[in-house]
């Protein structure tokens, strides 16, 4: 049995003052197994962080349903950990507030939550800056924290919707590899929605292409480069083979994403 | 696994402070030229005495009122009016705009009735006040409570209003109810803008309650001014407007220092507040 089971899954936004609804999801049927890193690639505007929404439980499907674990997903739990892509760090709380924040919903004694907290700012990084708060760190820092908040309450699936968009591209590449170290290191479940083909490559066992909206699953492709992946991988003939195809696919759509804009 | 550590900005001395104010106090320096134009214009009788008395009268008539107990038994009728006035706004203030918050359909029915309050200036309603509650401390009390609301509800309100719904999101995540969403993370992130209307607040009440105790009083710093005026006397006139100005500043300053250890993570937004 699938780890995650995503079945008929549409949305439909109202319209808007007399327009036609839009749709935004096509039915989408998916099956994710337990620790796959499945990347989410599609061009903007294509429901893929609307996927994500339902998925977390923060939006409702218009039709169909998600599966976790066998169990339909009614709304929000600490079962999913998210990381959204603007930073959305508690300003008033410091990093080790900030990741203890999620912790407290579990019923752990305040040592355990500050030791498990401690045990999550190592694995991101952060050792030493424990009592900064939000706006005392770079952008990479910040979403290093949100990542350690969304981990550290072991979740059985693990959310990102484009958690790297804001950044930079040298601290982008470095943070795709201290996810994948993560994960390489201690395995999860993640679904990961993104627009960057390369970044989808480095970090997915499998990558799945959306279409323009409304947004369907275009193809399905299993990345069968070796674990541990270094960031030497992004420069070998496998990798281009993989950026080539998924350059192809995600073009048409690109393009016809800036049809529907305009 | 990398490490990657980015550079920080660590604060200043360990914790955060205010913008960093410009090398030359020049503030100190337009006042005592102030007072120096002042007792300059005393000097030359530009002013007759009686209408413009020289500071060092003025300074010993402080001296005077200050050891006979005058000035403090005035100033601590005012600071108990004000103390018990502004507390009493906060605590009908803060709940009513986190219930408006929280429930769009009662702020919607009581809207209409708050903008057209808004609109009266405390000091108009002083008639009504004294017809209703007399000339005692009830009536000052209402007129402080009326003055010290609508920044704080107003603020508060914004505050609450502008909170990021993706900081809510993140505690739907987490698992929170709606109680918890309010308590950990709506009231912390208004906490700046609560701040803010708690500063302004203070600054209306203060004014508002002189301006009372101008009107209808028989003890405060207002009284005593209005007291001095009948009696002819400028000297302490101007004793009571300084003390009023230096006492007003001096609590702002305090409820500056008190927010920055509250909330050491606030920088600017406090200076914002002033009005």
């Amino acid at each position: 049995m699938s780890k995650l089971a995503i079945r008929g899954v549409t949305r439909v936004f109202p319209g808007v003052r007399g327009r036609a609804p839009v749709k935004a999801l096509e039915p989408i049927d998916l099956d994710v197994a337990d620790n796959d890193f499945i990347c989410i690639l599609g061009p903007s505007g294509c429901g893929k962080s609307t996927l994500l929404r339902i998925v977390a439980g923060l939006a409702e499907p218009s039709a169909g349903e998600v599966r976790l674990d066998g169990r339909a997903i009614s709304g929000p739990g600490p079962d999913r950990g998210m990381v959204f892509q603007s930073y959305t760090l508690f300003p008033w709380l410091t990093v080790r507030g900030n990741i203890c924040f999620g912790l407290n919903e579990k019923g752990l004694s305040k040592a355990e939550q500050r030791a498990r907290a401690d045990e999550f700012i190592g694995r991101v990084g952060l050792t030493g800056f424990e009592d900064h708060f939000p706006r005392q760190l770079s952008g990479g820092m910040q979403q290093r924290t949100a990542l350690a908040r969304a981990l550290a309450t072991d979740p059985e699936l693990l959310l990102l919707d484009e958690p790297f968009g804001a950044l930079d591209n040298q601290t982008r590449a470095l943070m795709q590899e201290l996810l994948l170290g993560i994960w390489e290191a201690h395995r999860k479940t993640v679904l990961f929605v993104t627009h960057d083909i390369d970044e989808a490559i480095f970090l997915a066992t499998r990558v799945v292409v959306m279409s323009a909206r409304p947004g369907r699953i275009k193809c399905d492709i299993p990345i069968a480069l070796d674990h541990p992946r270094r960031y030497t991988v992004k420069t070998t003939p496998e990798f281009a083979a993989y950026k080539a195809r998924l350059t192809d696919e995600i073009r048409d759509e690109a393009i016809r994403a800036i049809a529907l804009e305009a | 696994m990398i490490r990657i550590i980015n550079s920080t900005r660590p604060w200043p001395g360990g914790r955060p402070g205010p913008a960093r104010r410009p090398p030359l106090p020049f503030g100190p320096v337009v006042f005592a030229a102030l007072v120096a134009a002042w007792w300059l214009a005393s000097v030359l009788e530009l002013a007759p005495p009686f209408l413009l008395p020289a500071p060092d009268v003025v300074f010993a008539t402080a001296r005077d009122l200050a050891l006979d107990g005058t000035l403090f038994r005035h100033l601590q009728v005012s600071l108990l009016r004000i103390a018990a006035g502004f507390l009493g706004a906060t605590a009908i203030a803060l709940p009513l705009a986190v219930a408006f918050g929280l429930w769009p359909a009662f702020a919607r029915s009581l809207d209409p009735l708050v903008e057209f309050l808004r609109h009266v200036p405390p000091l108009a309603l002083i008639p009504l006040l004294i017809l209703w509650l007399g000339i005692g401390e009830a009536q000052k009390l209402a007129v402080i409570i009326l003055a010290a609301f609508f920044p704080i509800f107003l603020n508060a309100g914004t505050g609450i209003a502008q909170c990021d719904p993706k900081l809510v999101e993140v505690g739907r995540v987490c698992g929170l109810g709606r109680a918890a969403i309010v308590r950990r993370i709506v009231l912390p992130a208004a906490l700046p803008a609560i701040l803010v209307g708690l500063r302004l607040g203070f600054g209306y009440s203060w004014r508002a309650l002189v301006g009372a105790e101008l009107i209808a009083a028989s003890s405060g710093l207002g009284y005593m001014i209005v007291n001095a005026e009948n009696l002819a006397r400028t000297d302490i006139v101007i004793v009571g407007i300084l003390a009023i100005g230096l006492l007003g500043v001096a609590l702002d300053r305090v409820g500056r220092i008190l927010a920055r250890r509250m909330a050491p993570w606030i920088r600017s937004e406090l200076d914002l507040g002033r009005a």
